[in-house]
């Protein structure tokens, strides 16, 4: 029992994880937070479902496909939804541009994919077994996204950019860097890592397009907890998530736990605004 | 106009009064008469879009007008709607009379209501955002578990009001009945200073600040009003529907609520409505959509906050497409200023002692003694980084000194009370000018007042006497003010049409609002050409002249050597010297540090 | 297209700029010649910083601005950076999350990788104070030092121009020498600057020939050598506009 919860916990928690990571890339790019992250994790198990399930295609080509779709998604939030917006001179009007781009995608996934959970394929062929695949792949996602953004950030060249543009985006700007191309390309690369989250978790969650509001919610806890744009901090608080909300659901049931969480979750937000650690680098005044 | 100033003759109407009245009225006329040529099919679309427009009038109070992102506000319609229901069904205890259910129901609503929105003080825009949408989603998880109550994915039947409201036309007049009188109450609150109030907050909340706006204690009331009008539409929403389960409300309500007033537009009451009718009548145009509605709304609200985030009400806005005229000039009248503010007051000095401020490593003031004695101009000058707008800052209540206080007639100022400042009479503009850029001249003058009034919301609310004699008061003391910094011409123009230069004699004459004993001014002549310089030097000293104590922090040096009775030079937050002009001008450190040496 | 050395190498005419609706400039014009050091003095709020920004691209602006024969119409800081005009911005800002040398490899970001490493070495090699903490987050450098690493950044383009903004601002005296010195040395090595300053003697001690700009327009135009310098600076800043020299 306690291994059941401590694995799903784990597991939930790796995927709440990675879409809060996913809203921290979209948000150290352009201080912007994105409704969309949620729903391109929905994607990730939609879209698996359909290329591999229903259209049967082998496991490695579904996979990229579905990440060049999560970095298409990425793209076109940062066109459509946010661009446009950062120009203006009211800055709020992202929640509204990103919120009107999830629900059209959300609402057309419920249309033309199904409003009914349809379920997701089997990606090994291993017999199921305690520390089963659909456990473990979230984990092996959430550790590779990490470790892969640290060397990014830390050895590359266009990692380095993310961080100069993320802590000081004027003086980027007056550098010469490429500060369009960059913001896109962070995007991309957001909607990759939310298409991945959704994929390794497909077998958890079902391709269902009301994963997208969840994922939103739940994938949104990790980052208000763990600080803004700080990934270290949502991976810890993702997997604390992840741990209570299984505890709370095994001793209280689903719709008691949901409240628990909500209610840990309002409180502390309301003690500590920005977060129990803070955003991870003081922004120049 | 006559030579004492504008009578009240020329005191212009509420701007919304003649625009918004008639396609109001016509929409009225159009309810009343429904019966005679619609079918109960259309009977029973106009009843939702009454119903849901009773929860919207509400909520525009707090996206339209407030600017809060409450997307999960369908929460409220939900808890509205179980309340009527179980207690009008009799599941836990006695069945009560359905009218007693919704009053129940609304007392809960708002509750609740100011449960929800609370966080919104305390949450960046997004974070609460998302808090609302926890709270739609776990208000219906809770319908779904407590089966007890609200009998689980059952559901519950909805109440049935008495004849002669049991009918479908009888119910239908009901629910219009309630709608027409939300709009008349949201209408009033629109073009009362609690209207103004909100969108100060939204648009300009420094500036509703440094007018005294509490804005805690007006975003409470309102998500009181909002909630209670809510949970009341939920409980008409249950008897719509007859029978009511948790999956009747769904996200999808929420956001066509939240859709609605913002393609109606903001710091509207038009605008939303026909928001609201529109995307409930929408799916019924075109059967095969409807399926596609929530997508469409969507659609829609991309188009709009893109292209034209001023939404419907803006496209409606035919009185502010005329051109204005194109050379336009501020010509103050020094002569009203006398009028307007309080001469025989009998205040003591403000000042600083020995204020001290650091932050992080940097002392932005280091010790510093300030007098500032009413009737006099004292200017502020010094190089960037010197301590001047801290200075200002500090007075006006956004940072705490470290050391020192600052004292008004000898009494302390108590620090971040910035609210509180208005009500001690001192008023402030800003470096870059915060103007609510949707609201007229004259209303963003009004905004300066707001603490003037007395008036209750609820007085507001249904346009009892005290409010009607608020608004004639603040509207003619505001153009007064407008007469006096020379603008009364442009008094019924949006804001965000004005040229630079405007805007600042607009703050000047919302600081004028309450007739302040001390006034403190931001570098207000940057970006003004010599001549608008020339008039606002007039204009401040008559200021001071009729007994406020001016401060002046600023660059240009005609402007400090022309007026001021006092100079103090600030360099790296000391005071450098301290004298007349005439002293100042000539101390070679002065001349050297001001000009950078 | 070879340009003379009577030529100007960036020429500025009736340049306006502003932000938003609030507009510091109004037809401003300047020449700066290959090799010199122009000073651009002016009391606070007169323009000096958006000017420069306006140049360099980072705000829109109205006029013209020519660079090494070239019209740099609609160039945003990227290209502008490209013809050979830079600018380091004011307050030192560098990114602190990240080594000196991690600094000034972004600012090559265009260059291909070898090109990069050798250009940060050859600009380390001007700049031994900073060369020493090549490894070293920006975070632990003093102002002085960053402010260099500001100016290093910019030279790694190997500027025909540089454009300096307030680079004495928050240092300390021997700092604000430390960096007049890197100026020296360009001008000797052939590079021009256009040089910000609020410290009126230091920028005349460096520069060959001053502008002064007030309440959005240049009131002052002279060579360094003039006599009588300081009394015509004060009058240009005191004065009422449209007082030339």
């Amino acid at each position: 029992m306690i291994t059941s919860i401590v694995l799903s916990g784990t597991a939930m928690g790796c995927i709440y994880a990675l879409i809060a990571v996913t809203y921290n890339v979209m948000f150290s790019a352009s201080r912007v937070f994105s409704f969309t992250a949620g729903t391109l994790g929905m994607l990730g198990g939609v879209l698996g479902s359909l290329f591999i399930a229903r259209m049967g295609m082998p496991l490695v080509p579904g996979f990229l496909l579905v990440l060049v779709g999560g970095a298409l998604i990425g793209i076109v939030t940062e066109i459509v939804a946010v661009r446009p917006v950062l120009r203006s001179l009211d800055q709020h009007l992202y929640v509204l541009s990103t919120l009107a781009l999830a629900l059209m995608i959300q609402q057309f996934t419920a249309i033309e994919w199904s409003t009914e959970p349809l379920p997701f394929p089997r990606l090994f062929d291993m017999p199921r077994v305690e520390f089963d695949q659909q456990y473990w792949l979230p984990m092996l996602a959430c550790a590779s996204v990490i470790a892969g953004l640290e060397l990014l950030y830390h050895y590359t060249l266009i990692g380095h950019a993310f961080v100069a543009i993320a802590e000081d985006n004027y003086a980027a700007r007056a550098l010469g860097l490429p500060e369009r191309r960059l913001r896109m390309t962070s995007f991309a690369l957001a909607g990759v890592i939310g298409a991945l989250a959704g994929f390794a978790g497909g077998e958890m969650l079902l391709a269902f397009f009301a994963n997208a509001p969840m994922l939103t919610f739940y994938g949104f806890v990790p980052v208000a907890l763990g600080g803004m744009g700080n990934n270290r901090g949502a991976v810890v608080a993702g997997l604390l998530l992840g741990l209570f909300q299984q505890s709370a659901n095994f001793l209280v049931g689903g719709i008691f736990a949901s409240v628990a969480v909500f209610t840990v979750f309002i409180i502390v937000l309301l003690a500590r605004p920005n977060g129990l650690v803070g955003p991870s680098m003081q922004r120049r005044v | 106009m006559t030579p004492l100033g504008p009578n009240r003759a020329d005191v212009p109407a509420p701007a919304s009064a003649f625009g918004a009245a008639v396609p109001l009225l016509a929409l009225l006329v159009f309810g009343v008469t429904l019966p005679l040529f619609g079918g109960g099919y259309w009977g029973v679309i106009a009843t939702r879009a009454c119903v849901y427009w009773v929860l919207v009038s509400g909520l525009n109070l707090v996206v339209g007008f407030a600017g809060q992102i409450a997307i999960g506000w369908v929460a409220l319609l939900t808890l509205g709607a179980y309340t009527t229901s179980v207690l009008a069904a009799g599941n836990v205890m006695v069945a009560l009379p359905p009218y007693l259910a919704l009053a129940i129901a609304a007392v809960l609503g708002a509750i609740f209501g100011l449960i929800v929105g609370l966080p919104a003080l305390r949450l960046r825009t997004f974070y609460f955002a998302i808090t609302t949408l926890g709270f739609a989603t776990i208000v219906t998880q809770v319908a779904l578990a407590w089966q007890s109550v609200t009998g689980g994915g059952v559901g519950v039947p909805g109440p049935v009001l008495p004849e002669p409201f049991a009918s479908q036309w009888g119910f239908y007049y009901f629910c219009f009945g309630l709608a027409a009188i939300c709009t008349w109450m949201t209408a009033n609150i629109a073009a009362s200073r609690f209207g103004r109030a909100l969108t100060a907050i939204r648009d300009a909340e420094v500036a509703a600040e440094a007018s005294g706006i509490a804005k805690p204690k007006l975003l409470g009331t309102v998500f009181l009003f909002a909630g209670a009008v809510a949970a009341i539409a939920g409980g008409l929403f249950a008897s719509l529907q007859s029978y009511i389960t948790p999956d009747a409300f769904t996200l999808d309500l929420s956001v066509l609520f939240f859709i609605a007033i913002l393609i109606g537009g903001r710091s509207s009451i038009l605008g939303p409505l026909l928001g609201t009718v529109l995307l409930t009548v929408l799916p019924e145009f075109a059967a095969p959509l409807v399926a596609w509605s929530t997508f469409l709304y969507a659609v829609l609200l991309l188009i709009i906050v893109l292209a034209i985030p001023g939404g419907i009400a803006e496209m409606l806005d035919f009185e502010n497409r005329r051109p204005l005229e194109s050379d336009r000039a501020i010509v103050p009248r020094p002569d009203l200023v006398g009028r307007l503010l309080d001469a025989a007051s009998e205040a003591g000095p403000l000042t600083l002692e020995q204020v001290a401020l650091s932050f992080g490593g940097v002392r932005a003031i280091d010790g510093l003694d300030l007098e500032i004695r009413p009737g006099q101009v004292h200017g502020l000058i010094g190089p960037n980084g010197s301590g001047k707008t801290t200075t200002l800052n500090v007075i006006s209540g956004y940072y705490v000194p470290q050391r020192g206080a600052v004292r008004l007639n000898g009494a302390a100022l108590a620090p971040l009370a910035r609210e509180a400042r208005a009500h001690r009479r001192i008023a402030r503009t800003f470096q870059t000018p915060r103007i609510v850029g949707c609201a007229t001249v004259l209303e963003n003058v009004m905004i300066g007042g707001t603490i003037d009034g007395c008036g209750t919301f609820v007085e507001s609310l249904l346009s009892l006497p005290r409010h009607r004699r608020d608004e004639t008061m603040l509207r003619t003391t505001a153009m007064l003010a407008l007469a006096s910094v020379g603008l009364e011409r442009l008094a019924v123009v949006r804001a965000d049409r004005l040229q630079h230069a405007e805007l600042r004699f607009i703050e000047i004459a919302r600081a004028l609002m309450l007739r302040p004993k001390f006034l403190l001014l931001d570098e207000p002549a940057a970006g003004l050409s010599a001549e608008e310089i020339a008039r606002l030097a007039t204009l401040l000293l008559a200021i001071a002249r009729a007994g406020t104590g001016v401060l002046l922090v600023e660059h240009h040096p005609d402007l400090i050597f022309d007026i001021c009775d006092q100079v103090t030079v600030l360099n790296l937050g000391k005071t450098l010297a301290a004298g007349t002009p005439r002293e100042i001008r000539s101390h070679r450190e002065v001349v050297n540090a001001y000009l950078g040496g | 297209m070879p340009i003379s050395a009577a030529d100007p190498l960036l020429i500025v005419t009736g340049l306006a700029s502003g932000y938003g609706k609030i507009r510091v400039l109004a037809g401003v014009n300047l020449k700066v010649h290959a090799g010199e050091v122009v000073a651009l003095l002016g009391p606070n709020g007169a323009g000096k910083t958006t000017l420069l920004r306006a140049v360099s691209g980072l705000l829109p602006r109205q006029g013209s601005v020519h660079f090494a024969g070239q019209d740099l119409a609609g160039f945003g800081p990227r290209e502008t950076v490209k013809a050979g005009l830079a600018h380091v911005v004011e307050g030192h800002r560098v990114f602190t999350q990240l080594s000196v040398v991690d600094n000034l490899m972004l600012s090559a970001y265009d260059l291909p990788r070898r090109e990069r490493s050798a250009r940060a070495e050859e600009v380390l090699a001007l700049f031994p104070e900073i060369a020493v903490k090549r490894h070293e987050r920006t975070a632990w450098l003093s102002g002085g030092q960053q402010q260099i690493l500001a100016v290093a950044q910019e030279l790694i383009r190997r500027p025909r121009l540089l454009m300096l903004d307030e680079p004495s601002a928050g240092l300390s005296p021997v700092l604000v020498d430390r960096v007049l010195d890197v100026v020296q040395r360009l001008r000797e090595a052939g590079t021009a600057v256009l040089l910000v300053e609020q410290l009126i003697e230091k920028a005349l001690g460096v520069a060959d020939r001053v502008y002064a700009l007030a309440r959005g327009s240049i009131v002052l135009e002279s060579r360094t050598s003039e006599a009588d310098l300081p009394q015509l600076l004060e009058q240009a800043y005191m004065a009422t506009p449209a007082r030339h020299a």
